[in-house]
């Protein structure tokens, strides 16, 4: 039973209400760069939608592509290795989206994003939420679970990352949070209580102080 | 439409050119090629330019059957789509397949410039290059594309003129080479140097002086040495022996001409070598690396950024993770100048096995063609 998926994570170019909720925190017509773009599905949206100026960032030689089919413009660049080259406040938003927990040092990339950024917006899954939690607690084992959909030996997922590790990662790096979005069963919410136990997904915005 | 189809070279002629070193070069002709149609608005022209040893023929049949050295990427429904696009490709200044360059004709002496012929710059290429297209009647190209010199050329077009270009793509290029690609430069033009002088090419009467071609083979070889990746030379040769390795107690040192040696490898080069013998000019070899050589666009401007400066167009860099020749390191120093001075730039670096040849291989041009139409449909 404790190795059974729970359910399978949505892939990424169908999370839709995380897209939404980060399209709506965006101003329109400003400068976005996002960081592990994928296909660029969520600059396309803010280039249609929001007359947005955007850059993506991808180590997938074949979504690199895709991006540059679909007219997105896009850097092939390791994350890990920073963001050496891109001035300081050159866009007005660095978005991270579900890529925060498979990042080799968070740390030094979210200081990176808050440099080259004036607002960061960070959306990533919830290792807390209650069923999580408990699973982990009663089986003693890591869970497979829908935000988390792989084992703990192959996964991407290096980092099994929590809200309330989250709010204290900004603080202790001197960032500060402006805003908060949680997604529990596919609905954003802001004034939710007990987010970091409900929440499968939290979404920040965020910036340097 | 689905093939190009027999393609004529054209030319043109100018007065001359006032040369970045200052001197003057005229009369001056200008060898190309174009492929597509204008727009009724003229704006959808796309120059390509050519590496060290190309020439106009970048695609389609010439009056041999021979296939341009880029026809995998342009033509009908191709990469550079000559349905949408009028595409041009000359030779470039110095070179030997038409354009003004080292085999010319000198006016002042009747003879050919031979050696004589002044050094030129890649800037001086890109002034010719800028002279047919106005000539051409085109204000404002939609794109101009290149790799390796090609890709130098691209850059510099991007900063010389940048009224004149709406995007640029350099492929597996550089703002400056390395000591190490020059090292190689400085090798092939001494295997030149030190080449006996035997006469080997009677049939041309405008080189004059006896010339010989061996040198110019060695050139090639150890060029082509830099063109490829280890990992192709071993998928492509490994350690296979030819036929000759017959008895193990005879060798050969490459005298005998197209046979090559023993391993496969060698004979590889050998063929290379001397099939790049017939058809290039040695002088025009040493007059086009030196160029490459000298290219330097932190020398010219001070820094890359100042350098980037005055750029408009929409810059694409791509690299290839296999060219040790013009690493990725160097396309990303262009690419960082380029977000320093704030300019729209996108950068991809492929990964393809094929080395600093893995824009013009066929086996590259599947990845190479999604990239190249994807870009210049966005422009």
């Amino acid at each position: 039973m404790s190795d059974q998926v729970l359910e399978i994570r949505t892939p990424f170019h169908e999370f839709e209400v995380g897209f939404n909720v980060i399209i709506d925190l965006i101003t329109p017509s400003t400068r976005v760069l996002d960081l592990g773009c994928g296909s660029g599905t969520l600059l396309a949206r803010l280039r249609d939608e929001k007359d947005v100026e955007g850059c993506g960032v991808e180590l997938d030689q074949e979504k690199v592509i895709r991006c540059t089919e679909r007219g997105i413009r896009v850097m092939t660049l390791d994350l890990d290795h920073g963001l050496e080259g891109f001035p300081d406040l050159s866009y007005e938003y660095v978005v991270l989206s579900r890529t925060l927990q498979q990042i080799i040092n968070p740390e030094r990339l979210v200081r990176e994003m808050l440099r080259v950024g004036s607002k960061c917006i960070i959306a990533f899954p919830n290792f807390a939420q209650w069923k999580i939690a408990l699973r982990y607690l009663l089986t003693g084992r890591t869970p497979i679970v829908k935000t988390f959909p792989h084992p703990w030996y192959n996964t991407p997922d290096i980092h099994r990352v929590t809200i309330s590790d989250f709010r204290h990662f900004i603080h202790d790096i001197g960032g500060r949070i402006e805003k908060e979005i949680f997604i529990i069963k596919d609905t954003p919410g802001t004034n939710i209580s007990w987010p970091n136990g409900r929440a499968e997904w939290g979404c920040f915005q965020i910036s340097a102080q | 439409m689905d093939q190009i189809g027999v393609v004529e070279t054209q030319y043109l002629q100018f007065d001359g050119l006032r040369l970045e070193s200052g001197g003057y070069l005229g009369p001056l002709i200008v060898a190309y090629e174009t492929y597509g149609k204008f727009n009724d608005k003229k704006n959808n022209a796309v120059l390509v330019l050519h590496a060290l040893s190309g020439d106009a023929h970048a695609a389609g049949l010439d009056e041999n059957g021979r296939t341009g050295w880029w026809d995998g990427m342009i033509g009908p429904g191709k990469g550079i789509d000559t349905n949408k696009y009028f595409v041009i490709c000359s030779n470039c200044l110095g070179g030997c397949k038409g354009t003004t360059g080292p085999t010319s004709i000198n006016p002042d002496t009747g003879a050919a410039y031979g050696r004589s012929f002044p050094l030129i710059t890649i800037g001086d290429m890109v002034n010719v290059q800028a002279m047919l297209v106005e000539k051409l009647g085109i204000s404002k190209l939609h794109t101009v594309i290149g790799g390796s010199m090609g890709g130098m050329q691209a850059l510099d077009w991007a900063c010389r003129y940048s009224d004149k270009l709406e995007s640029a793509v350099v492929i597996a290029a550089t703002a400056r080479l390395s000591p190490q690609g020059i090292a190689f430069n400085w090798v092939g033009r001494n295997a030149i140097r030190s080449d006996p002088v035997i006469p080997v090419n009677h049939s041309d009467s405008t080189t004059g002086d006896a010339k010989s071609g061996r040198g110019l083979a060695v050139a090639r070889m150890i060029g082509h040495i830099t063109y490829l990746s280890e990992e192709t030379m071993q998928a492509k040769f490994g350690r296979k022996r030819t036929l000759r390795d017959m008895d193990g107690t005879t060798y050969s040192l490459g005298e005998n001409e197209g046979l090559g040696g023993e391993f496969e490898i060698e004979s590889y080069l050998q063929h290379k070598g001397s099939s790049f013998m017939e058809r290039f000019d040695e002088d025009s070899y040493i007059i086009i690396t030196k160029a490459i050589d000298y290219f330097d666009l932190v020398r010219q401007y001070g820094d890359m950024v100042s350098a980037f400066e005055n750029i408009t167009a929409k810059m694409f860099v791509i690299s290839f993770t296999s060219d040790w020749l013009y690493p990725t390191s160097m396309s990303m120093a262009i690419v960082r100048a380029l977000q320093a001075a704030k300019k729209h730039v996108s950068f991809v670096e492929v990964d393809l096995p094929y080395g600093h040849d893995s824009f013009l291989v066929p086996q590259g041009m599947p990845t190479l063609t999604r990239i190249v139409r994807g870009f210049l449909k966005g422009v």
